[in-house]
């Protein structure tokens, strides 16, 4: 597992629009928990259909690498890391 | 129509022809609508479970969607190992389940059980149906979204007042797929034409994206050394004068050689397994790694990638058979070398030529291997016969190799055979299992006994668990705990009492028969392969260890085999 190597857990937040369906948050945070992180603070706000999540997580794991599991859900609509995130290198997609 | 009937008429849209299921209370409407649909068939297996293991079988052998259906409750929980078996190796999969009417939900009702909240970790996607107008568009949603990208199980949980309801909405349309298209490939033609020591490295993901003979043709025209993962076996085809055979935990000596001295790992339809990567410090450290595949997610998960590419992987492999048809790489002496590695380094056991000595597994599944037909589809359980089975069978096609790999599923064999056989009705179908494993999913025999399935058993009885009994001589100072299982069943006599006919050998000049003579029969038949406790599956890695530390065989055997080279 790729991991941040410096000492203290980082911070990092994170903002999400979901589709607002039975157990989207409960999905959103079974995510953050099994890839390693902790959800330090959390708000919540419904916009028509959507759910926006504001999210400050904390852990020692690359963070992109929960964006990425974040953005594999499917009634996910945007992940943005708004904390800078070292990025790995850059992935060519169809 | 209601929303039974509209579930079947969606299996009828999507051309779904088979489904497995298990009856009770709140999916009773979907089986009384069933009494009155004559184009799909409705496997009856023994015990949920059996279920959706078969319905992963299925999809694993044809390349289509699986289906099972359970009611809600235990149904539903009995489901819930074979459909994470399907979600860790990406098989698609429909799953359906009654709920307790609408109104109940929340009441802990009888048989209740909030089937969404406890599978959301094990599923690609889930809906619970809270509306009966919801349901025709979920259904179609769910059968493309369980099979595009990367595949994987949707589990659709439905009150039963859902199912009984009226339902007026009109049908939804699937959209087209869209034209896959290929991203740019020219660093990762150039990084390949810049190495010395490329490496081809293939998994599971070539088959769920159906780019088998894309991939083949990749490997015949770059004459690229290759290791596949445990579900990658049968990618480059048994022929390929450059495959190095499996790698990591169990891998041929030869592929993990080469891993560790490539100067680039080209990595297709692969995540890194920590069973094939070992420790990944010590994993392909000279090597520059170019990533392609499917999931984005996979990129950077565990390694960095000097280069990754995320796309269709047909179009992928066909653009990068075009360039290096034009213009071949140079790389004689890492081919060489890599040939040397593999005359000296491959998977190799001795044929016992004692005809009285005990069978031991390598030699009787090689010897299976050289008897079986080229369509010959191996459901494996998981275990020492499964490593067995994925060293010294030769496969041609990675549809012919159905094992648990992500999830390692003691039980999957039995139940995935069924769903295989299902899948191609021509083929000879075989689970290859354990005593453990056997033992875990034995009920369905009367599923192939219901179906009179040709399915040939072959249970590899040590009468013990062995990969963890020699786990425990390996790295537990030979303490054993809770392996022993001596006191199984007559299996023979177990087989017949399923009307399903079987023998057992126990000695070296009886495997040929025995093989020959389950084979040859029309119909099911089971062969009880007694095989001596203390067999190991050579080499192996420390779980958490190196691949460049790989333990040959050692010990207590060394003494009784020959020239047994790992």
């Amino acid at each position: 597992m790729i991991t941040d190597r410096s000492n203290v857990s980082p911070s990092y937040t994170i903002t999400c629009r979901m589709n607002h369906e039975a157990a989207a948050l409960e999905r959103l945070c079974q995510v953050v928990r099994i890839r390693g992180f902790r959800i330090e603070k959390m708000a919540v706000e419904t916009t028509n259909d959507f759910l926006d999540i504001a999210l400050t997580v904390q852990g020692t794991r690359h963070v992109t690498m929960l964006q990425s599991q974040l953005e594999k859900l499917h009634t996910v609509a945007e992940v943005i890391l708004t904390t800078p995130a070292m990025m790995p290198a850059a992935t060519r997609s169809a | 129509m209601n929303g039974a009937q509209h579930i079947l008429e969606a299996f009828h849209r999507h051309n779904i022809q088979t489904v497995f299921g298990y009856p009770g209370g709140c999916i009773m409407p979907l089986y009384d609508a069933l009494v009155d649909d004559v184009r799909v068939e409705h496997v009856l297996c023994r015990h949920e479970q059996g279920c959706a293991l078969a319905a992963d079988g299925y999809a694993r052998a044809s390349g289509k969607l699986g289906v099972c259906i359970a009611t809600s409750g235990p149904g539903a929980t009995n489901l819930i190992t074979g459909v994470a078996n399907a979600h860790r190796d990406s098989i698609p999969m429909l799953v359906i389940t009654g709920q307790v009417p609408s109104a109940l939900i929340g009441t802990d009702a009888f048989q209740e059980t909030d089937v969404l909240g406890m599978t959301l970790g094990i599923v690609k996607h889930s809906y619970l149906v809270e509306s009966a107008d919801e349901l025709p568009g979920i259904l179609d949603s769910a059968m493309q979204l369980a099979q595009s990208g990367r595949p994987g199980p949707v589990w659709i949980d439905i009150p039963k007042d859902v199912l009984l309801a009226e339902i007026t909405t009109s049908p939804f349309t699937t959209p087209a797929p869209p034209q896959a298209e290929c991203p740019d490939l020219a660093s990762a033609i150039a990084l390949l034409r810049a190495s010395r020591k490329p490496l081809l490295y293939s998994g599971g993901g070539i088959s769920l994206a159906h780019a088998e003979d894309s991939f083949r043709e990749f490997a015949e025209c770059s004459e690229l050394p290759a290791v596949v993962t445990l579900k990658g076996i049968g990618n480059p085809g048994k022929y390929s004068a450059h495959n190095l055979g499996m790698l990591g935990m169990h891998g041929s000596r030869a592929a993990n050689q080469a891993v560790d001295e490539c100067d680039l790992l080209l990595v297709i339809g692969a995540r890194l397994d920590d069973r094939a990567t070992g420790r990944m410090d010590g994993f392909a450290p000279n090597a520059r790694l170019v990533h392609i595949d499917a999931d984005s997610a996979e990129i950077n998960k565990l390694r960095r990638a000097e280069l990754a590419v995320r796309g269709d992987l047909n179009a992928i492999l066909g653009e990068l058979t075009r360039a290096l048809r034009e213009a071949p790489l140079a790389i004689n002496d890492w081919q060489k070398q890599c040939q040397n590695l593999r005359t000296t380094g491959g998977f190799q056991a001795a044929d016992n030529e004692e005809p009285l000595a005990p069978i031991t597994g390598p030699a009787f599944i090689r010897q299976l291997s050289r008897v079986a037909p080229d369509d010959t589809i191996i459901a494996c359980d998981v275990g020492q016969h499964q490593m067995w089975v994925a060293q010294h069978y030769q496969f041609d096609h990675p549809r012919h190799h159905l094992t648990s790999g992500g999830l390692g599923t003691m039980g999957f064999g039995l139940p995935a055979a069924i769903g295989a056989q299902f899948a191609d009705r021509q083929s000879t179908v075989l689970n290859v299992t354990g005593d453990g494993s056997f033992m875990m999913n034995a009920q369905e025999l009367a599923t192939i006994r219901r179906y009179n399935l040709p399915v040939k058993l072959i249970v590899m009885d040590n009468q013990c668990l062995g990969m963890v009994r020699q786990q425990q001589e390996l790295f537990y100072n030979n303490r054993e705990s809770q392996i022993n299982l001596d006191d199984n069943p007559d299996f023979v006599a177990m087989a017949r009492a399923f009307e399903i006919p079987a023998l057992k050998i126990d000695r070296t000049d009886q495997v040929r028969r025995g093989i020959e003579t389950i084979l040859a029969y029309n119909g099911p038949m089971l062969l009880h392969v007694a095989i001596a406790r203390e067999e190991n599956v050579w080499p192996i890695v420390k779980p958490g260890g190196s691949n460049k530390e790989m333990i040959n065989e050692t010990r207590r055997c060394a003494a009784d085999k020959k020239e047994r080279v790992a």
